[in-house]
């Protein structure tokens, strides 16, 4: 019954030279291919600019990159953080006080169905546009898949154990801590990756709609102006910023969850 | 030691206990044997006060068993193990003592797991232990609480006959030294018969009492007891009694 339970995301774990090298070929050859295809084809470069100019503009001019991946970084962590905690604390309210949760319940599964990014203009009119209204907009995506799957794994929580505990007259909030929170632990963390994951998601949205700075709206600007290949640089960063985040969590999940493979019943 | 009276158990619509009556007293080993479904887990739920009887009442040394959840005095083994996966065999059974609020003995927990044959398997997490040695544990777990009152629920159902012959010739031995007092349910006639000076059989649903047995055979028990043929006699009258009962119940004691 303890086990990984997040069933959309793929588990890849690097370990042998076997399984390093396909994904390292692979985007050689990708990238390859893509010089070789802008050197001998003639697309014009606003289209599909050569990855060695897009590693120019990297290198031309990394405080601008710089700058503007940290803008992002600060809303994804500090607006995915005030999002993940209040997530986490409604999952938990909602557990132990049952009015609240039936109160509350229906709504955030309800509004779960709702594009989030759908509220972005909304958030324009009642907030304005600023940094507040960005980190308001990011937690709020962050929100719903902490708090749902928190409130699924606390659910979950084997009745025998908690007999166990009980046959002791065990303290709640000591049985809260040592048993119900670790059995949902694998729910949490699962929850917490689409979390991150929709940080990044919900920051560049904000760029684009209530502030000026970070990569989204660096990415939005380059478009703009043709400069595709800024564009393609300001993406990269942002990859390489999602993955790390989310690579954070995947280091978490296995400094906590290290048992759940190995326990078969 | 428990004292069950006139005891009831309804859900919604099943009556999962009807009306029993029972004692054990102070040092006895007891099991309670009956099919599938005929509510004895209901029963040792209630004596343990996991459960709330909807008519009479339990009594164990005297007092509702909540008091004696509170001082730590009940022991329950279950038919799986319930052992946290993230801890170790030795974490296991010190975790229930501190959640008991009782003080901590990392020594003696050492000792009971070695004297049940786990020294050197202390710090293996269950999912590095077989299923003998994770009911071991378990058990271990239990006794390591210090309390007087033992309640088992079928804690060797899932393990194979050889495993199980020897945990029961080993459980025994272990009751016998720490003068528990023990109620061990199980659906295994040799295995209630090998454990019990007493053997309650029940039928159900609801689960009523229908025979006792006091089984009369050498003690200490080992392994040579399966031979006897004392052994075998008191299996084959506890077999008669248990299918008997499905067409005529009745209430009979040896
Ligand atoms: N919590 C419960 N709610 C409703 N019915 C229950 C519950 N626990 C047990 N029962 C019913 O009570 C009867 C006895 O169950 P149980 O005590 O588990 O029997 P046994 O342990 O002998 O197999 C069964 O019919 C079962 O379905
Ligand atoms: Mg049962």
């Amino acid at each position: 019954m303890v086990g990984p339970r997040d069933d959309d995301s793929v588990e890849w774990s690097a370990t042998r030279i076997e399984d390093v090298l396909p994904p390292i070929v692979a985007v050689v050859v990708l990238v390859g291919g893509w010089a070789l295809f802008t050197a001998f084809a003639s697309v014009p470069s606003f289209l599909l600019p050569s990855p060695i100019a897009v590693a120019g503009r990297l290198a031309g001019n990394p405080e601008l990159y710089a700058t503007n991946a940290l803008a992002t970084l600060e809303r994804v962590v500090y607006g995915g953080a005030i999002g993940i905690v209040g997530g986490f604390a409604l999952a938990v309210a909602v557990t132990f006080v049952r009015p609240l949760r039936y109160a509350v319940l229906p709504y955030i599964v309800t509004v779960r169905v709702l594009p989030k990014i759908a509220i972005a203009p909304a958030l324009l009119i009642y907030f304005g546009t600023g940094r507040t209204t960005s980190l308001i907009f990011v937690a709020a995506i962050a929100f719903f898949p902490t708090a749902l799957s928190t409130i699924a794994g606390l659910e979950r929580v084997d009745r025998r154990y908690a007999d166990l505990l009980r046959s002791v007259d065990a303290n709640p909030i000591r049985t809260f801590y040592a048993v119900e929170l670790r059995f949902a632990l694998p729910d949490i963390v699962s929850g917490l990756k689409q979390s991150v994951t929709l940080a990044v998601v919900g920051a560049v949205v904000a760029e684009w709609v209530v502030v000026d700075d970070g990569l989204g709206a660096l990415v939005l600007v380059a478009s703009e102006n043709l400069l595709t290949d800024v564009m393609l640089a300001a993406l990269v960063i942002l990859l390489v910023e999602g993955l790390a985040l989310y690579g954070l969590v995947v280091l978490l999940e296995r400094r906590l969850l290290w048992y759940a493979s190995a326990e078969s019943d | 030691m428990i004292d069950v009276e006139n005891v009831t158990v309804t859900f919604d619509d099943v009556t999962a206990v009807r009306d029993v009556d029972l004692r054990v007293d102070t040092g006895e080993f007891v099991t309670v044997i009956g099919p599938s479904g005929c509510g004895k887990t209901t029963l040792l739920r209630t004596i343990g006060g996991l459960q709330d009887p909807t008519n009479g009442r339990v009594l164990i040394a005297g007092r509702d068993p909540v008091a004696s959840q509170s001082d730590a005095n009940l022991g329950f083994v279950f038919q799986q193990h319930t052992l946290f996966p993230w801890k170790t065999a030795l974490q296991n059974v010190t975790f229930l003592r501190k959640m008991a609020g009782k003080s901590p003995r990392p020594g003696r927990a050492r000792e009971l797991l070695e004297a049940v044959g786990l020294e050197g398997s202390e710090h293996l997490y269950p999912s590095e232990l077989s299923g003998g040695m994770k009911q071991r544990v378990a058990i271990v777990r239990a006794l390591h609480l210090d309390a007087d009152v033992l309640l088992m629920d079928e804690p060797f159902g899932e393990l194979d006959e050889i495993t199980r012959d020897r945990l029961s010739v080993e459980l025994r031995e272990i009751w016998r030294q720490e003068r528990k007092t023990i109620l061990f349910v199980t659906h295994s006639v040799p295995e209630a018969v090998l454990l019990a000076d007493r053997c309650l059989l029940f039928d159900g649903p609801p689960g009523r009492l229908v025979a006792s047995f006091d089984i009369d055979l050498p003690r200490p028990r080992d392994e040579r007891v399966f031979e006897s043929p004392a052994f075998q006699r008191q299996v084959a009258a506890v077999r008669s009694a248990l299918y008997g009962t499905r067409t005529e119940p009745a209430s009979r004691t040896d």
